[in-house]
């Protein structure tokens, strides 16, 4: 017992790491995925194919070998980060895609006299998107960027295997050292799991009701 | 024709292998109310949108000003801010309130000081009978002051012309006529309106022309009086025939 | 998939195709220099070399990794099946009015897609056999975590799925005199599932790519192929790569088949409310 409360504190402060990786990851994800929606729909066609090869590949493969591939790739072409530079990469890598094809689809639910009308006003391509597309297409993905979100709070536990001490690295490495509190350790860490994931999706409830409100 | 201010000459469009405008030929004057009638499919919808380039012609020409319709760039976004558009289903952005949505294009396109703009958008909603609705958003608000809404929105761009795309035809029939009379307050103070649209009593008290369309063709072009009363071609007649009882 | 939503922007004017043509000359220009890059120093590393490469065409090595590929296969597969079977299960406790059913079904889902699937996996890896004194195989500690996860996914796709159907369904089969449980397994249930079926092939996906996380628990799929593969080749990078080409492969097809199947749905669907649509008219003439 003295065991668990010994380890209990370590195991918060993994969480931390944890939830640092989410929040960053959350962020370059969130602007890798607006900027390839722009591009995926724009005028200008090879964007609209480079984000669509992007997005087919990137999607297509288990996380696990999109951190495999960078990690074992990039430090042959000279770029050596650490292991959360290179688990961030990776996490935004397979994250954005989601985010683009999220977007794409809300930017697709839009109206199309609404657009026109934007255009018939005389907006640009790039006003048409950040005064009538953006603002309503972020609104009403709120509900399945939420899932995508959570999912990736999920998907940082596969940086263990890859160098990070966050929440299940951590863990692993405590169940190794003490045996006798194997199970005691492992029930805390999934309780403050499905902790984090229930309140991350009362979070992201509010905001779609005050996302809806404001309509 | 150095005094009009829209001129499509010989205009084609084909739509993969229909071919939607057949050799359109229609100048529009500085002041004129011309109404484009026509059955569904008639291409009058598609032939009111190439003039703001909402849709591309494959041959011919179009003139705005004399000058014919610029492809892209600054030069559309002028033209367009020249050549307003009122939609059938209004398009009205769903996101913003009302003052927004007739400031937006003023602010965006025309670079005017947000303040300027906003004043000029509460004139306009007074203007069209709505300007105790300025705060409310488009889904609180009927069909018919949605497109009242939407009227004034293109006026806030002060255009040389508007267009009419079918403006009525979504609309409750009890809310037809506060946007036909809006319509007709716009024709008296000297607006170029090209009109699109079944309200043939419109046409007949505003239109100072109308133009019967028919399979991509201009068939008729007339007086409105002439053309009511004396349709000069069968398909105008036939036409006549089932959309007055 | 590369069409344009060319609503969003004007048919482009002559000025605007140079552009595009001019510009995308510089990026590619850029493009190509990047990969030459890249494959200049990847060859300079000896990451090029035919050592690296060449074991992929070894009759052994292909073998050893269609192994994988087939393990992947049999686990995705093997889950499929239970999640659907635990998802129904749990989709329609959800739906239930009796608490003391509904909530168990409640907790398990929420518990299901909070928990990561790699603590799953650890969790019936490292405590299920002290608390239980067996040794799970590998295949199940892979399969069980996919199912716990995908179960509670596949439920509320089936929860969505009943409740998107039209009231009147549910009234109509009342009103012939079935009960609740009839209609929910005559009438409800058939309905949705058809509907399901789209999203059921693309959570094939999500298993295949989660069953990667097998390595970790020492299951043979194809990514832990993979790693004694570059262990033994002294070529990760290569592996990983080629590894990663099967999975794009394999994915994309199935991502395709469930597009497909959505879209013709889709169409069906709107046909047949089209239909309906006229016979109530041609009734009112």
């Amino acid at each position: 017992m003295n065991e668990l409360i010994g380890a209990l504190p370590i195991l918060l402060h993994a969480f931390v790491t944890t939830l640092e990786l989410t929040f960053l990851a959350a962020l370059t994800s969130l602007v890798v995925g607006i900027i390839a929606a722009a591009m995926r729909v724009s005028p200008v066609p090879p964007l609209r194919w480079a984000v669509s090869v992007y997005v087919r590949f990137v999607r297509n493969t288990p996380l696990t070998i999109v951190f495999f591939i960078t990690v074992f790739g990039l430090p042959q072409v000279g770029i050596n980060f650490s292991f959360f530079a290179f688990a961030l990469l990776a996490l935004t890598l397979y994250t954005g895609t989601f985010v683009a094809e999220t977007l794409r689809a809300g930017i697709q639910a839009i109206p199309i006299g609404q657009i026109e009308a934007a255009r018939a006003t005389g907006l640009t391509f790039i006003q048409v998107l950040r005064y009538v597309v953006l603002p309503q297409a972020l609104r009403s993905v709120v509900p399945p960027l939420a899932s995508v979100f959570i999912a990736l709070f999920k998907n940082t536990s596969i940086a263990s295997a890859f160098g990070v001490a966050e929440a299940i690295g951590t863990m692993t490495n405590m169940v190794n050292v003490h045996s006798t509190i194997v199970l005691w350790v492992m029930g805390a860490t999934a309780i403050i799991y499905i902790a984090f994931a229930l309140l991350f999706g009362r979070a992201f409830a509010w905001l779609e009701r005050k996302a809806l409100i404001v309509r | 024709m150095p005094d009009s201010l829209i001129v499509l000459d010989k205009v084609n469009k084909w739509f993969g292998g229909l071919h939607a405008l057949r050799d359109i030929n229609l100048s529009v004057k500085a002041g004129e109310v011309v109404v484009v009638a026509g059955p569904s499919g008639s291409g009058k919808s598609t032939m009111c949108r190439t003039i703001n380039r909402l849709e591309t012609i494959d041959n011919g020409t179009i003139f705005v000003n004399g000058e014919p319709l610029p492809a892209e760039g600054r030069e559309l976004a002028k033209l367009r801010s020249e050549v307003a558009m009122v939609f059938q289903q209004f398009n009205l952005f769903s996101h913003l309130n009302i003052l927004d949505n007739v400031a937006l294009g003023p602010m965006k396109v025309r670079r005017q000081p947000k303040a300027e703009a906003h004043q000029q958008a509460r004139d306009l909603l007074v203007r069209v009978g709505i300007g105790d609705q300025a705060e409310k958003y488009p889904a609180q608000l009927s069909g018919g002051q949605q497109q009242r809404a939407a009227i004034a929105r293109a006026l806030a761009m002060r255009p040389k012309a508007i267009l009419f795309d079918e403006p009525t035809s979504a609309l409750d029939p009890e809310m037809v006529n506060e946007v036909l009379e809006v319509m007709t307050q716009l024709a008296r103070d000297g607006m170029t309106m090209l009109v699109v649209t079944h309200e043939m009593g419109f046409a007949r008290r505003v239109a100072h022309r109308v133009v019967f369309m028919d399979t991509g063709q201009i068939v008729e072009e007339a007086p409105p009086e002439a053309f009511f009363t004396n349709p000069q071609t069968e398909r105008a007649r036939d036409f006549l025939g089932k959309i007055l009882k | 998939m590369t069409g344009a939503d060319s609503h969003l922007f004007d048919a482009p004017g002559p000025r605007a195709v140079r552009r595009t043509i001019i510009g995308s000359g510089v990026a590619a220009v850029f493009a190509v220099a990047l990969i030459v890059y890249v494959l200049m120093e990847l060859s300079a590393k000896g990451q090029l070399s035919a050592a690296k490469w060449s074991p992929f065409l070894k009759y052994d090595l292909i073998k050893f990794l269609l192994h994988g590929l087939a393990y992947t296969a049999g686990a995705a597969v093997v889950s499929l099946g239970l999640a659907l079977v635990l998802g129904i299960a749990l989709g329609v406790g959800r739906l239930t009015r009796t608490a003391i059913i509904r909530m168990p079904c409640v907790a398990i889902v929420e518990l299901g897609r909070g928990l990561p699937v790699l603590l799953s996996m650890l969790f019936l890896f490292l405590a299920f056999p002290l608390a239980f004194h067996i040794d799970l195989p590998a295949f199940w500690t892979v399969v069980l975590a996919l199912v716990l996860y995908n179960g509670a996914v596949i439920a509320e796709i089936v929860r969505a799925g009943v409740l998107t159907l039209p009231k009147g369904q549910r009234e109509a089969a009342f009103a012939i005199g079935l009960t609740g449980t009839q209609t929910m397994r005559l009438v409800l249930l058939p309905q949705a599932l058809r509907i399901m079926l789209p999203s059921l092939i693309s959570q094939l996906v999500v298993l295949i790519k989660d069953s990667a996380l097998g390595f970790i628990v020492g299951y043979q799929e194809l990514t832990a192929q993979a790693q004694s593969a570059a262990l033994l080749f002294n070529n990760p990078l290569q592996t990983y790569v080629v590894v990663g080409v099967v999975y794009i492969l394999v994915n994309s097809v199935l991502s395709e088949a469930s597009t497909y199947l959505g879209e013709r749905q889709k169409r069906t669907l709107s046909q047949k409310v089209v239909t309906a649509g006229d016979a109530v008219t041609i009734e009112s003439r």
